[in-house]
């Protein structure tokens, strides 16, 4: 199992590869391999997604993967 | 006389080409991933996540179906206390997979529900089922079928479950029922070697309607035992339905191979290889789930441990809707007697063949179970490691405090039914003797039932289930 925590100022919902899987800022189970995040409801934020392998990280050493709000969102 | 045999022979012959193999599995007219027999569109209440209980029954004919049919008789009557109010176990159990013989209890259940309890003995578990489908293969009115080379002897068995046992029941009315166990019967794609599941999603790669495919059909594939019984065929339309892959399968085709997560890749090509245009493969052939897994466990282990899994139990993790998570692993397996070392003669041809078929599923078996515990572990292990460490900064004053976020808290139950758990030996050493056949005395399944029952009751996790939940699994025909 793999550890990816998505960063946001908020707790936003996130997709993993089209589907939901938990919020932002929570440390999140994956399986290895390349994942596309990206966040759920409006797209205020940057980048639209993200294309990441995860691999070799642990409970203590998430993988982080971060999205900011879009400039006046 | 012999111009009377070649006759026959020829009327034979033109029956058979007569003999029109209709598909099994229709066309699915336009791909919906809204509609169809998926475990998302399973009627839930509110919560239902937060016990997440997953059955899985093993290969090994009627003695498998009996000791799966004893477990869910247990869980009938296993009682606990959740969020206040007092429920079934069997209530909670929220996806089947079933192998070969343990099928027949998982597809009946799927359609009848409560009424299994009542029916599927006498259906099922006490008729001769073997002596029945031979008697119907030996019949001269099967054999210009069976004549057929797309009609095999399992497709024989097909029909007769289906009249015998599920009524003609299709997958809509499974559907209809819109209610959980998601139950996944699996067949294995004989090409490829990989369990095959009767789930839409499944059903989709190769543009087919599950809807319309007969359980009977399903627990025929699922319990195609290889040599006694045939693959059965199914019709692949593939690129005619307008079907998509899910966003991971063209991910992990990027994957280097075997770098970040070979088995991810493997199962990727696999999907497309089913659903390629032409189709590439026209026809699939099913054989015996237990040739790819005799526990019915992989699919849920990938489940458990994927965001891929078309029933993905990790995404609901992730969304922190599961607290406590139950594997009950029903396992048939024997270990019949043999007086091979008892002699120096060179092991024959059979016994060697049948060695060599059996040993490597029974070693893939106890690899798998061994998974099973891994999971448990690190689940166990990953959000303590965390807690332990913001325990031990914070110890060190309010100032090195780390407050890591650690992943979502699961406890995870993998709970064992087997034979070789069972303490007395005398009773061990007459199940692990039970044979695999589609039919056994009525006393042998009376007690392999109720071993299913004590199995269950004397598995440490279980019991811990139990103690946590307030449950009480009575003794049989008494209450709590």
């Amino acid at each position: 199992m793999e550890y990816v925590v998505v960063r946001y100022p908020t707790r936003r919902l996130v997709t993993i590869d089209d589907e939901q899987n938990g919020n932002t800022n929570e440390v999140l189970r994956v399986d290895a391999g390349t994942h596309v995040f990206a966040l759920g409801g409006p797209a205020n934020y940057r980048p639209a997604q993200r294309t990441v392998a995860v691999a070799d990280t642990s409970p203590l050493e998430p993988l982080e993967v971060r999205f900011s709000p879009k400039k006046g969102a | 006389m012999r111009a009377l045999a070649v006759a026959a022979l020829a009327l034979l012959a033109l029956l058979a080409a007569c003999a029109s193999v209709e598909p099994g599995n229709p066309p699915l007219a336009r791909y919906s991933p809204d509609a169809g027999y998926r475990f998302d569109r399973l009627q839930a209440p509110a919560g239902a996540d937060r016990l997440f209980v997953i059955v899985t029954f093993s290969g090994g004919g009627t003695r498998a179906a009996a000791l799966a049919f004893g477990v869910l008789e247990a869980l009938r009557d296993t009682t606990l206390e959740l969020d206040g109010r007092k429920t079934r176990l069997l209530d909670e159990v929220d996806v089947i997979s079933s192998i070969s013989g343990g099928s027949f209890p998982a597809a009946y259940y799927a359609l009848r529900g409560e009424a299994t309890f009542a029916e599927f003995p006498g259906k099922f578990l006490y008729r001769p089922i073997q002596s029945e489908l031979v008697s119907l293969a030996l019949s001269p009115a099967s054999w210009p079928r069976l004549a057929a080379a797309a009609y095999g002897r399992s497709d024989l068995a097909a029909s007769f479950y289906d009249r015998e046992v599920f009524g003609g029941a299709t997958y809509a009315d499974v559907i209809a029922r819109d209610r959980r166990p998601f139950v996944i019967l699996n067949a294995t794609d004989m090409s490829t070697g990989r369990p095959f599941p009767f789930i839409q999603d499944r059903f989709d790669l190769i543009c087919s309607d599950l809807a319309g495919v007969k359980l009977a059909r399903a627990a025929a594939a699922s319990s195609a035992f290889p040599g006694g019984l045939t693959a059965l065929t199914f019709w692949n339309y593939a690129g005619g339905c307008g079907y998509r892959q899910p966003a991971w399968v063209a991910l992990a085709m990027q994957d280097p191979p075997a770098q970040l997560n070979a088995r991810r890749t493997a199962e990727a090509e696999a999907r497309l290889s089913l659903a390629a245009p032409g189709p590439a493969r026209p026809y699939l052939h099913l054989t015996d789930g237990g040739v790819s897994d005799n526990l019915g466990l992989r699919g849920p282990l990938e489940a458990i441990v994927s965001v891929d899994s078309p029933w993905s139990v990790l995404r609901r993790i992730n969304q922190g809707r599961v607290e406590r998570l139950v594997v009950i692993a029903v396992n048939a397996a024997t270990r019949p007697e043999t007086k091979r070392d008892a002699s120096a003669d060179v092991p024959g041809l059979v016994d060697t063949v049948t060695a060599a078929a059996t040993v490597p599923l029974d070693n893939y078996s106890f690899d798998t179970v061994e998974l099973l515990d891994r999971i448990a572990a690190e689940y166990r292990s990953d959000a303590r490691a965390v807690a332990a460490c913001n325990r031990l900064s914070a110890a060190r004053g309010a100032q090195c405090a780390l407050n890591l976020p650690a992943p979502n808290a699961v406890e995870l139950y993998p709970v064992q039914v087997a034979f070789e758990f069972l303490p007395d030996r005398a009773e061990r050493d007459w199940a692990l003797d039970v044979p695999t056949s589609l039919e056994l005395p009525r006393a042998a399944v009376d007690r392999l039932r109720l071993l299913g029952r004590k199995l269950l009751a004397q598995d440490p996790q279980f019991r811990r289930l139990l103690g946590e939940l307030h449950g009480c699994l009575p003794a049989a025909g008494s209450g709590c």
